[in-house]
């Protein structure tokens, strides 16, 4: 009697771990269909950098994207600033996009909304991205965060607010964190007049963090922008 | 004082010597220029490779206005000789020409002729940095263009809008001036000390060099000294160009350069009242 109940609670288990990994898996591949369904959008938008080393004003501009990994910022004549191509700035380049694996890691609340987390380790070994773990409002079906870990650039978060552009799983405001390094200069070459102060912002990541933070006030979204648009040449006077 | 004063400029703008300023500024300026337009590339990877590790930064960042800031960092130690071959011609050339206790006998005090001589100088240096922003400034925007600036600390990258740049570069001109002006009342101060205007030149030039490699020495020993030393505070115009605009430290700088120059002034008038003039 004790043997056959035993033998149930393991096939039940069993049963629903296997259900639980269909359930993730087939969660992230409606999210990864519906990000990947935008091919490129074109976004007026304001952002805001804030890292140890520099000083930056809030940047307006256009920004420009195309699957899978083109990007540009368009200030009119002024300097545009992106983070570097493997650390790119939609959620499309955070989730993988070939096979892997998916983990259910339970639910947890972001904002108020109770969230599915999950974890994805892609099974290409070349990729940059080694695991990525993704909380998902299954109601609207969206990212609200991703955590990424990646070879080259340590770890990155992405945290997504969404508004107008909800059905397209684009947002409305984001913002990255990211690992930063140091930038040093010879004294001797700049002769600085005073000493830097660190960034109240920043006061507690102790400068290994920094945070690029975009609000999207417009999308135009899937009109088949020209790859020309991301060439050097573009982006020069 | 006005006929002095004018009598004085007189003097200062009939010599060669005076447009062989003008024309260096403008021979440093169109190299420097020229240098930027065919290696400013080469020059900006090499000053942005710690920024381009991690991000990529696409535009006009060779343009007029981070190129003025490039020709006034290398004339930081130019300008000063400039200056100096000027105001430390004005006393100890006299001497030289032997007109100078000619001059003392007009019913002038020695007072208003040292003053006449530290108006027209600072007129001359004020003429000078205006000369350099229009060749500096104006043909760089020219040349290369305007944008947003991009500034190089030694360990921060500041990104200026272009709307917001040109109150800066008049505020570091008018410090500049300031800056300036305590090379002249030192060379002034140096020329009366001489009898031919080779040596107050050199030796104004001798003190801003020594003194600016000293301030700009990062050892222990000098950094108690470094706050007292006015090549220190020349550089003040840098701090327009932060964020945030140092405003107290550049009020501090602008008032050592002040108490500097009224000091120079001061003792100027105190030696030249008790000097025995022979020539």
């Amino acid at each position: 009697m004790i043997r056959r109940s035993l033998n149930t609670i393991l096939i039940l288990l069993c049963l629903s771990v296997q259900a639980s990994a269909a359930d993730a898996n087939e969660l992230f591949n409606t999210l990864r269909r519906k990000i990947f369904s935008v091919q490129d959008y074109t976004a007026d938008v304001k952002m805001k950098i804030s890292v140890k080393y520099m000083r930056i004003p809030q940047l307006a501009g256009t920004l420009y994207f195309k699957s899978p990994d083109k990007m540009r910022l368009e200030r009119h004549g002024g300097l545009s600033i992106l983070p570097r191509k493997n650390i790119n700035l939609t959620i499309r380049n955070l989730i993988p996009a070939g096979s892997a694996t998916v983990i259910d890691a339970g639910q947890a609340q972001i904002g108020g909304k109770t969230t599915r987390i999950i974890k994805v380790i892609p099974e290409d070994d070349k990729s940059d991205l080694v695991l990525a773990k993704i909380w998902v409002d299954e109601t609207s079906m969206v990212a609200l965060r991703i955590e990424t870990a990646t070879r080259n650039e340590g770890t990155l978060t992405m945290d997504l607010e969404y508004g107008r552009y909800i059905s397209n799983g684009l947002p409305d405001k984001l913002l990255l964190t990211l690992d930063v390094k140091d930038f040093r200069m010879p004294k001797g070459m700049t002769m600085d007049y005073t000493e830097s102060r660190p960034d109240e912002a920043l006061k507690d990541t102790k400068g290994k963090k920094g945070t690029i933070q975009i609000t999207y006030l417009s999308y135009k979204i899937n009109t088949g922008l020209s790859d020309k648009i991301f060439t050097p040449e573009a982006s020069e006077p | 004082m006005k006929q002095l004063l004018q009598i004085e400029l007189f003097k200062i703008f009939r010599r060669p010597r005076t447009y062989i300023s003008f024309g260096i500024v403008t021979a440093i300026t169109f190299v420097i220029q020229l240098a930027m337009l065919t290696d400013g590339k080469s020059y900006m990877s090499f000053a942005l490779q710690g920024v381009n590790e991690q991000f990529d930064i696409h535009g006009n960042m060779i343009n007029g206005y981070f190129i003025t800031y490039i020709i006034l960092q290398t004339l930081l130690i130019q300008i000063p000789l400039l200056v100096a071959l000027v105001a430390g011609d004005t006393l100890a050339g006299e001497a030289t020409l032997g007109t100078l206790r000619l001059l003392l006998t007009k019913p002038i005090s020695r007072n208003q002729l040292i003053l006449a001589k530290f108006m027209s100088s600072f007129i001359y240096t004020v003429l000078l940095v205006i000369w350099l922003a229009v060749v500096a400034l104006g043909l760089s925007v020219l040349i290369f263009g305007r944008g947003d600036m991009v500034n190089i600390k030694s360990d921060t990258f500041i990104l200026i809008l272009q709307n917001d740049v040109l109150w800066r570069y008049a505020a570091a001109f008018c410090f500049a001036m300031l800056a300036m002006t305590t090379i002249a009342s030192l060379s002034i101060l140096l020329s009366v000390f001489a009898d031919n205007s080779i040596g107050p030149i050199i030796s104004t030039m001798g003190i801003v060099v020594v003194l600016t490699i000293l301030s700009n020495l990062d050892l222990p020993l000098f950094n108690h000294i470094k706050p007292y030393i006015f090549t220190t505070h020349m550089i003040g115009w840098k701090g327009f160009f932060d964020d945030p605009v140092p405003v107290r430290q550049i009020g501090i700088s602008a008032m050592v350069l002040i108490v500097y120059t009224v000091a120079f002034a001061g003792t100027t008038m105190l030696v030249f009242n008790k000097k025995d003039i022979k020539s």
